[in-house]
């Protein structure tokens, strides 16, 4: 590449220093507010349209904000009533929580070791099986959520799905079942939508991190007569621990926001309320019952779950990089 | 970090079970046989939703049989859904937005990733600090405030207000995926360019850009994809101005008030999903290698 530049003009060396902005001395004016000029246009859009609203669903969820103060845009404070119905509501404790908190835990659990059982595997196979299976998790990682979430509701379908008419040709159950209606069987298909569609990404990256790990590390170790359990264990997870804290916090941070994976399931968007989630019970809240200042206060619990975890998340990626 | 080995060819000499090998070595049947059965299941499960799409997208007579393939294939399910069905203009309308937002947030991105990975400034680290932190909130929380400023602009049910929001949700993770791209060309090019007497923005034209170019495509394939696919907004922005809506919430269209018509959703997932895959294989590595950048050194 540098060839291709004839280095030999002979321009001013004090300009360079200038425009190029690396050194602190010497900048002139232009140089000091160009970062600036670049980054205006970028973070007007981030302040206008993220960091704004945000302040204003917390503003909202302290208000009684409906239909008639969305039209006149008037407010409507009522200081921390929204709060004190969310904490004191059965719905908040027997259901919500439990299905968001517990879903998360759960989605998270399987699909990190279930990407990493498969990032193992990818690891140990020859270049030819291992671009197949690649190509084929790429394929479930790049399903969209909405089309993914149709697919595994027509398999699941009552009367027509594939799962129950396999069931039934194995004799295994005798009438089609609903599995929709039960909080259990709803939440075990959400799960396997969320894993479906969440381990590639944890298989691929980790797939990076163990063929980054010296072979020498793990030849040692065998030789010393680690078995594989053990050099696993003792050796690869170790030098993955940064990844694996990646890994993890991101998913945790996906599977708590999961929203279409509920809401387009049958009886998922509000009508049956023993399936709702934080942010599908905010949701149904706001735009089904019109109570936008109830939902804000929703959001703003389901923010600040995800900002204490977020919190965690920019302390493990700045303790291995100077930004 | 540092294992001693004088002691250990011993016990490895000793142990009997050549089975537990792994790596260089031959493997034993038993172990390849487990591998073998491993990799079918593994395809199964990732393959049989997007092969299950297919097959009832192309079957006239989808679910009414068990059959794992088409009973009788057609494509009448294709022609319905882009006729009958109007998928054609949710077609255009996610082209449209998807474009739009590609092109806006792609520029917008670019600007500032340079800012941030070739300029040393004040306030740098909590611009990059800020960038990570909002890629966390939850579209849930911006969806009420959000749908009230686009009241206020009038722009409910218009395809140019979804582009607006969809701008903000990709912009984020394109500033912290470029900015890789724009901190990997060498410092020595900016400075040979300036040697030779170009000034800052001529630099920037001939040298960083076509550098950058291949980090731009990828950024704005995730763009292209993040517009496609968004579901939240689209439906409560676009409220039931039906011909402006874009093809994951034209989906909905096909459910009947009592049974569904699943061939014809099928078709239309099919069409909407194709396009995403295709994209997602040309860029596997870096959007893999962007969710962690910075995190991850390989």
């Amino acid at each position: 590449m540098t060839s291709t530049l004839p280095v030999a003009a002979p321009a001013g060396p004090t300009r360079s220093s200038g425009a190029g902005g690396h050194r602190p001395f010497g900048k002139s004016f232009i140089a000091r507010v160009r970062p600036w000029m670049l980054l205006t246009p970028a973070l007007a859009v981030l302040a206008v349209l993220l960091l704004w609203p945000l302040v204003q669903v917390a503003l909202f969820s302290a208000q009684d904000y409906g239909l008639p103060e969305i039209v006149s845009g008037e407010a409507n404070w009522i200081g921390l009533a929204n709060f004190a119905e969310i904490f004191t509501s059965e719905q908040l404790w027997a259901v919500v929580l439990p299905n968001t908190v517990v879903f998360a835990v759960l989605a998270v659990g399987c699909t990190v070791v279930f990407g990493t059982a498969v990032a193992v595997l990818l690891a140990s196979l020859g270049r030819f099986w291992r671009t197949v299976v690649s190509s084929a998790i790429m394929a479930a990682w790049a399903m969209p959520a909405v089309t993914g979430t149709y697919v595994w509701v027509w398999i699941f379908d009552a009367d027509r799905g594939v799962f129950n008419h396999v069931l039934q040709g194995l004799g295994l159950q005798d009438a089609p079942v609903n599995w929709f209606t039960d909080r259990w069987s709803f939440y075990a298909i959400v799960l396997l939508n969320v894993v479906h569609h969440g381990f590639p990404f944890v298989a691929v990256t980790v797939l990076a991190g163990l063929l980054g790990v010296p072979k020498e590390l793990l030849e040692a170790a065998e030789i010393d007569g680690a078995g594989p359990w053990r050099r696993f264990f003792a050796v690869i997870v170790p030098q993955l621990r940064q990844i694996f804290a990646v890994v993890i916090i991101l998913s945790t941070i996906w599977d708590f926001k999961v929203f279409a994976q509920i809401y387009l399931m049958p009886g998922g968007a509000g009508s049956n309320r023993e399936v709702l989630n934080l942010g599908v019970w905010s949701y149904t809240e706001s735009f089904g019952q019109n109570r936008y200042g109830f939902g804000a206060a929703i959001a703003v619990l389901l923010t600040v779950l995800l900002l204490v975890i977020t919190v965690m998340y920019v302390r493990t990626i700045l303790k291995e990089e100077e930004l | 970090m540092s294992v001693t080995t004088t002691a250990a060819p011993a016990p490895a000499v000793e142990r009997p079970a050549p089975a537990r090998r792994r790596g260089t070595r031959r493997q034993s049947p038993a172990v390849r046989a487990g591998k073998a059965v491993a990799v079918v299941a593994l395809l199964i499960f990732t393959l049989f939703p997007v092969y299950w799409m297919l097959v009832s997208a192309f079957d006239a007579k989808a679910g009414l049989g068990t059959t794992f393939v088409p009973a009788s294939p057609t494509l009448e399910h294709f022609r319905f859904v882009l006729s009958d069905g109007g998928f054609g203009v949710f077609l255009r309308n996610s082209l449209l937005v998807a474009l739009a937002t590609v092109l806006v947030s792609s520029l917008l991105a670019l600007l500032a990733s340079v800012a941030v990975a070739r300029f040393r400034f004040r306030g740098r680290a909590q611009v990059l600090m800020l960038v990570l932190m909002v890629q966390m909130v939850p579209l849930e929380a911006l969806v009420i405030p959000l749908f009230v400023q686009v009241r206020d602009l009038q722009l409910l049910g218009t395809l140019t207000g979804l582009v607006v929001v969809y701008v903000a949700l990709a912009l984020p993770f394109g500033i912290w995926m470029l900015r890789g791209f724009v901190a990997a060309v060498p410092v020595e090019l900016e400075e040979a360019a300036y040697l030779d007497g170009a000034t800052w923005w001529r630099m920037f034209r001939s040298i960083l850009f076509p550098l950058v170019a291949p980090g731009l495509v990828a950024t704005s394939i995730f763009s292209f994809i993040t517009a496609w696919n968004e579901f939240v907004f689209a439906m409560t922005l676009l409220g039931g101005e039906t011909q402006n809506y874009t093809v994951a919430i034209g989906l909905r269209s096909f459910f009947g008030q009592h049974s569904n018509d699943w061939g014809a959703i099928m078709a239309a997932s099919t069409i909407i999903t194709l396009p995403v895959m295709i994209f997602f294989i040309l860029v596997q590595r870096r959007l893999a290698s962007g969710l962690t950048a910075g995190a991850v050194k390989g």
